[in-house]
């Protein structure tokens, strides 16, 4: 049912050298920007880990309450006098763990029914369909709240929702290769060879063939998760405090938006902005030097 | 054909109800607290409350309790307002469909004329800074989008434009129409995705060995590259986007003060409200199997062959 | 910070000076001379589940059934007890039997396409049965167990025999009556009897519909034995976002908010468009101990906590200073509040001392332990969507107890799972709340050694021969002054004791436009006079 995305069809590896310095500029430079931001991501988490930090994120000044950015607060100060800059940096492991496990939960997830589905077919890939149909038939954000309701409001189980809803799109992904990989009997030559189911599936099939196309999966993952923190946190079910996440620092802040006291949420808002901008540009760039390449 | 896609759809939905049904099972809280409010509720109180309304003690007496009623389209009552599930969601729904529908559009005007003019082969350093653009957007939290907007206007306007069928219709009033669908379409986090599958699929077609000999040969490509790169690829966004595009409405509802279902399932989630909870996560699951419905009728009339498949 | 009494609400008694005031000679128009006319849009945070008075269980429901029911007795606005549904009464010498002689003028709004029906004793009867049916759920059921039965003596006449004599029980007669032919089922009601969504009652405004944007519109009832309410028509508009709701009040989508948020106070002072009116609503928040850790069963670490947090920086801080602190467990405004006991001063150094002669003493990292083992806690509240404030408090309680060697661990969890860890599971140390009380100070219910168990309000554990037997004592005494004595006397005690660390009553305000003119409010049900509020011609628009 599902129509695939057949991109680098390439079997063997390749040296990633030439591609990078066939690609164009742009592409270059959204992969850049990407690395980028993802290495400043890494930096920050690092940072905030060891405490090298302008400021205490939880020592709070009742004296200056939403402070405009000035000497001392680079970005000024929240509706508990905190700094917002330190905030920032700290908030961005809020999203660390908990989106790494959504990833890795769409990627597993999504592989095993992918590879099931396009493998096997029949049966196997009628219920795949099925499950994948289930899975996107509810919109997410009302699973997310159903979960919330029944359980708790945790920033685990609404990863584990996340990662659930993302591995349609992986599996489809790999099941389109898969179908793709067998019209070019690529499959067919290996079984011919003797190689081990096994050792075609998760070598040859998703490491050789996939794995780009997951890395880029993974980096929009990423930006879901945030995304989807954020707009929990306006319901009020995101990260709680006293621990920052960039989703409760925009929701506090906001509240103070319409006395004219923007910064509050403008710099978390923008952070999400930035970060997620450069999870795109990474995606698209690398998909792009991988397309031109196999096109060539 | 149709026969299939139709049984399909009904154990689709009879999927999703028995999902959310566990999920609620498993959840150690009592839905019907929320009556309780304001009395010193206690298990005993709640095991009479229960007995008064009459409700089965296991968790598949209820679902099967549930099914009988869906079948004879009674979806329940809600356990907070007693008025029926489905005379709720036939109030609220059109709202939300307004607004889903309406964002979509707004979504597919941003971004099918950046992924059209990026894939031409006049593009250059303007395609990119609008494809930039596109992905900033889709990457603003809706709510604050939101305020951003409303603030905006009522600054501009000096009114806020509240939508309310009690009052005569105020000045800007339209506005009031346009806002959140307008919000809703750039922010959903959507945008993106649509343009660059747009736009990788529009490339693939016009690369295509016989499109290439078409052109050399001097032929229309036009017809088949609009089905096959363009209508396609389409009506296979919109129906993927539109559980996104839902879920924003939670959000986007209750900035925008929009009486529609994505207000109904917040208050349903906060008060475990669960006939109403069913009932909204069926409703979207109906919305949403519609659009591929719709989808496989377009996909079957351009190409008939994926009809077979 | 009024979320927080999302905790049941104590329903209590009013006490009040019982005076009688001569019966109103009824008239069509109030003939006062102020202008009818107009109408008023009030923004409402949520929406209501029912317009009933008897299954409705939240605020936005109270203050809606204030317009649209009246009760056998009413208050004024200096709460005093006036006749209403009943023009006289009579009390036997025992104070066992209480006869109500109704108005004979009084007639139920009437349904579309029906003639208005005349209110008898048959309505109150049909009210207090449907109340009592064990099939109802209401949360107003306990408040009535202390009466015997009720019999109609003739149409104009009920007779309420009580169980026992009971200080201030006319007050209780407030309770809304509903007609007899109101509701679908006569012998019970539920939610979803079509009566909780558009009911009829005696009161000022009938209930005109709920719109496709659930805005509840009331309109002026003509035939209203009080006289007809000056403004026409009554607008409920629900919001799902405050900041948004305020920005309505300020861009003249709403004429009124019931409620301003603390936040939002300095945009609407500064603006000549509107009046900010200060009610004071009879609760108090407070952070509440649990005495069943050893830790904190020592009444000198309760009271180290109590000078460790600085109540007046918070109040001017967070709530603009909209407020007063409290030292003790009566609402302040109620008649049982000890004014001589003072709150402890925010003295950290003394809090320091307090800890030390606990047996705490600072450990290598800073932090109070005794024995080895830190002085840990944790602080469990309730997410909320509107929840600013509760986690301004909570935070910065945090950090005044860590200024002071204590470790505060904030846990957020979600309202159900809140409620079973604080009343049921007893899993906690500390908590924010606030009772609301709705008309008087018992507090029987919060501290009374009974009270500890399951679902019971005594959540904390704590138990004191000496303040038991205080509240017993204040229970049986009818005598006003004597009662107030005992009163005072568990104020200081509870104070010493410090089973709380009191904090505030916050002054509520409610925001309108200054076309509103004559508004007096109600501090717990809001619109009990607003029959009386107008609107001057010129400004009706």
């Amino acid at each position: 049912m599902r129509r695939y995305r057949e991109a680098a069809g390439e079997v063997a590896e390749r040296p990633e050298r030439s591609r990078w310095r066939a690609a164009a500029l742009g592409d270059r430079a959204a992969v850049g920007y990407g690395l980028l931001v993802v290495g400043l991501v890494v930096i920050s988490y690092v940072v905030g880990a060891a405490g090298w930090l302008p400021d205490d994120p939880s020592r709070m000044d009742m004296a200056r309450l939403n402070a405009p950015p000035g000497a001392g607060h680079a970005l000024g100060t929240d509706f508990l006098g905190r700094d917002i800059l330190s905030r920032l940096i700290v908030g961005i492991q809020a999203y660390f763990l908990p989106g790494l496990l959504a990833v890795a939960i769409s990627l597993a997830l999504g592989a095993a029914l992918g590879v099931t589905a396009g493998y096997r077919g029949g049966r196997a890939e009628a219920l795949v369909t099925y499950l994948s149909n289930l899975v996107d038939a509810v919109p997410r954000l009302v699973l997310v709240l159903l979960v919330i309701a029944a359980f708790r409001a945790d920033i685990y189980y609404v990863m584990l929702v996340v990662g659930i809803t993302g591995a349609p799109a992986v599996a489809s992904i790999i099941a389109g290769k898969i179908q793709f990989l067998r019209q070019k009997s690529f499959i067919e030559a290996a079984h011919v060879l003797g190689l081990p189911t096994r050792v075609i599936v998760l070598k040859h099939i998703l490491w050789y063939n996939c794995a780009p196309l997951l890395i880029i999966q993974a980096t929009l993952g990423m930006g879901e998760a945030i995304l989807v923190e954020t707009s929990l946190s306006y319901l009020g079910f995101g990260v709680q405090e006293p621990t920052p996440s960039w989703g409760n620092m925009v929701q506090a802040g906001a509240n103070y938006f319409f006395h004219g006291k923007f910064w509050p949420s403008t710099a978390p808002a923008l952070a999400i902005l930035f970060t997620i901008l450069g999870f795109h540009l990474l995606g698209d760039g690398l998909n792009n030097i991988l397309e031109s390449k196999s096109a060539s | 054909m149709a026969a299939r896609e139709l049984a399909l759809t009904a154990l689709l939905l009879v999927g999703v109800s028995l999902v959310v049904f566990v999920i609620l099972h498993l959840s150690p809280g009592d839905p019907f607290s929320v009556l309780l409010e304001g009395q010193g509720s206690g298990h005993a109180v709640s095991t009479s409350v229960r007995e008064a309304l009459g409700v089965p003690t296991t968790w598949y007496g209820r679902y099967l309790a549930w099914l009988g009623n869906m079948a004879h389209g009674n979806l329940g009552t809600s356990i907070r307002t007693g008025v029926p599930v489905a005379s709720e969601i036939a109030r609220a729904g059109p709202s939300t469909l307004y607004l889903t529908l309406g964002s979509l559009l707004v979504t597919l005007l941003l971004a099918v004329p950046v992924a059209l003019y990026s894939t031409s082969r006049t593009a250059g350093a303007l395609a990119r800074a609008l494809t930039l653009a596109v992905y900033l957007v889709s990457a603003v939290p809706v709510f604050w989008l939101g305020y951003v907007v409303i603030y905006l206007v009522i600054h501009r306007f000096g009114v806020f434009p509240l939508l309310s069928a009690s009052a005569e219709p105020a000045r800007h009033g339209w506005l009031y129409g346009l806002l959140p669908i307008v919000v809703l379409g750039v922010a959903n986090g959507t945008v993106s995705e649509v343009t660059r599958h747009l736009r990788g699929e529009i490339g693939r077609v016009l690369t295509e060995d016989y499109i290439r000999t078409a052109r050399a040969k001097g032929a229309p490509v036009w017809r088949h590259a609009f089905k096959e790169g363009f209508l396609l690829p389409m009506t296979e966004m919109i129906a993927a986007k539109i559980p996104f595009v839902i879920g924003g409405a939670i959000i986007v509802e209750q900035v925008f003060n929009w009486p529609g279902l994505g207000r109904m399932a917040w208050q349903a989630a906060q008060d475990r409200d669960f006939p109403v909870i069913l009932g909204i996560a069926l409703v979207a699951a109906a919305f949403v199997r519609l659009a591929s419905l719709l989808r496989s009728v377009i996909y079957a009339g351009v190409n008939p062959r994926t009809a077979t498949e | 910070m009024n979320r927080l009494s999302r905790i049941a609400p104590l329903i209590l008694t009013l006490a009040v000076a019982l005076a009688t005031v001569p019966a109103l000679s009824p008239a069509a128009s109030k003939n006062d001379g102020r202008p009818d006319g107009g109408s008023l849009a009030y923004g409402e945070y949520g929406r209501p589940a029912t317009l009933d008075p008897i299954t409705s269980n939240e605020m936005i429901s109270l203050r809606i059934t204030e317009l649209v029911f009246n009760g056998l007795v009413g208050i004024d606005e200096k709460q005093v007890i006036i006749p209403e549904l009943a023009e006289r009464w009579e009390v036997s010498k025992d104070g066992r039997t209480y006869t109500f002689f109704l108005r004979k003028d009084v007639r139920w709004h009437p349904r579309e396409g029906e003639g208005p029906k005349p209110f008898t004793a048959e309505d109150v009867l049909f009210t207090y049965n449907i109340m009592m049916h064990p099939k109802t759920i209401t949360p107003l059921k306990v408040r009535y167990e202390f009466i015997e039965k009720v019999e109609k003596v003739d149409d104009a006449t009920v007779r309420f025999t009580l169980k026992r004599p009971i200080l201030n029980a006319l007050a209780k007669f407030t309770f809304k009556v509903i007609p007899a032919h109101g509701p679908a089922n006569s012998q019970f009601l539920t939610r979803e009897d079509p009566f909780v969504r558009s009911p009829i009652g005696t009161g000022p405004y009938t209930v005109k519909g709920i719109t496709a944007d659930r805005e509840i519109v009331l309109m002026a009832n003509e035939d209203y034995f009080k006289g007809r309410p000056h403004i026409n028509k009554f607008v409920s508009r629900p919001f799902a976002d405050q900041n948004i709701m305020t920005q309505a009040m300020m861009f003249n989508a709403i004429d009124m908010l019931v409620l301003v948020n603390p936040r939002d106070l300095p945009e609407l002072q500064g603006d000549k468009r509107f009046v900010l009116q200060p009610y004071n609503a009879l609760s108090y928040a407070f952070f509440g101990y649990n005495l069943r850790n050893p830790l904190l069963a020592d009444k000198r670490v309760r009271r180290a906590f109590t000078h460790a947090v600085n109540r007046q920086e918070m109040l001017d801080s967070f709530f603009n200073g909209q407020g007063t602190i409290i030292s003790g467990p009566f609402a302040p405004g109620s008649w049982a509040y000890n004014l001589d006991v003072q709150p402890l001063p925010h003295d950290p150094a003394k809090a320091v001392a307090l800890l030390k002669e606990a047996g705490f003493s600072a450990g290598p990292d800073g932090m109070m332990q005794k024995d080895g083992k830190p002085l840990a806690l944790s602080l469990k509240v309730p997410i909320e969507k509107e929840s600013e404030a509760v986690k301004r408090v909570v935070l910065a309680f945090q950090n005044y107890l860590k200024a002071i060697g204590v470790t505060v661990k904030v846990e957020f969890k979600e309202w159900q799972a809140w409620k079973d860890a604080v009343f049921v599971e007893h899993d906690f140390d500390v908590i924010l709340a606030s009772w609301v009380f709705d008309d008087s100070a018992d507090i029987s219910s919060l501290f009374h050694s009974a009270e500890i168990g399951a679902w019971k309000n005594n959540f904390g554990g704590y138990s004191n021969p000496e303040v038991d037997g205080l509240i017993v004592e204040s229970k049986l005494t009818l005598d006003h002054e004597k009662r107030r004595t005992i009163n005072r006397k568990l104020h200081a005690l509870l104070a010493e004791e410090a089973p709380y660390t009191f904090l505030w009553t916050l002054t509520n305000y409610s925001g309108y436009h200054k076309k509103l003119r004559r508004v007096a409010i109600h501090p717990y049900k809001f619109f009990s006079f607003a029959d009386e509020w107008f609107i001057p011609v010129t400004e009706q628009k």
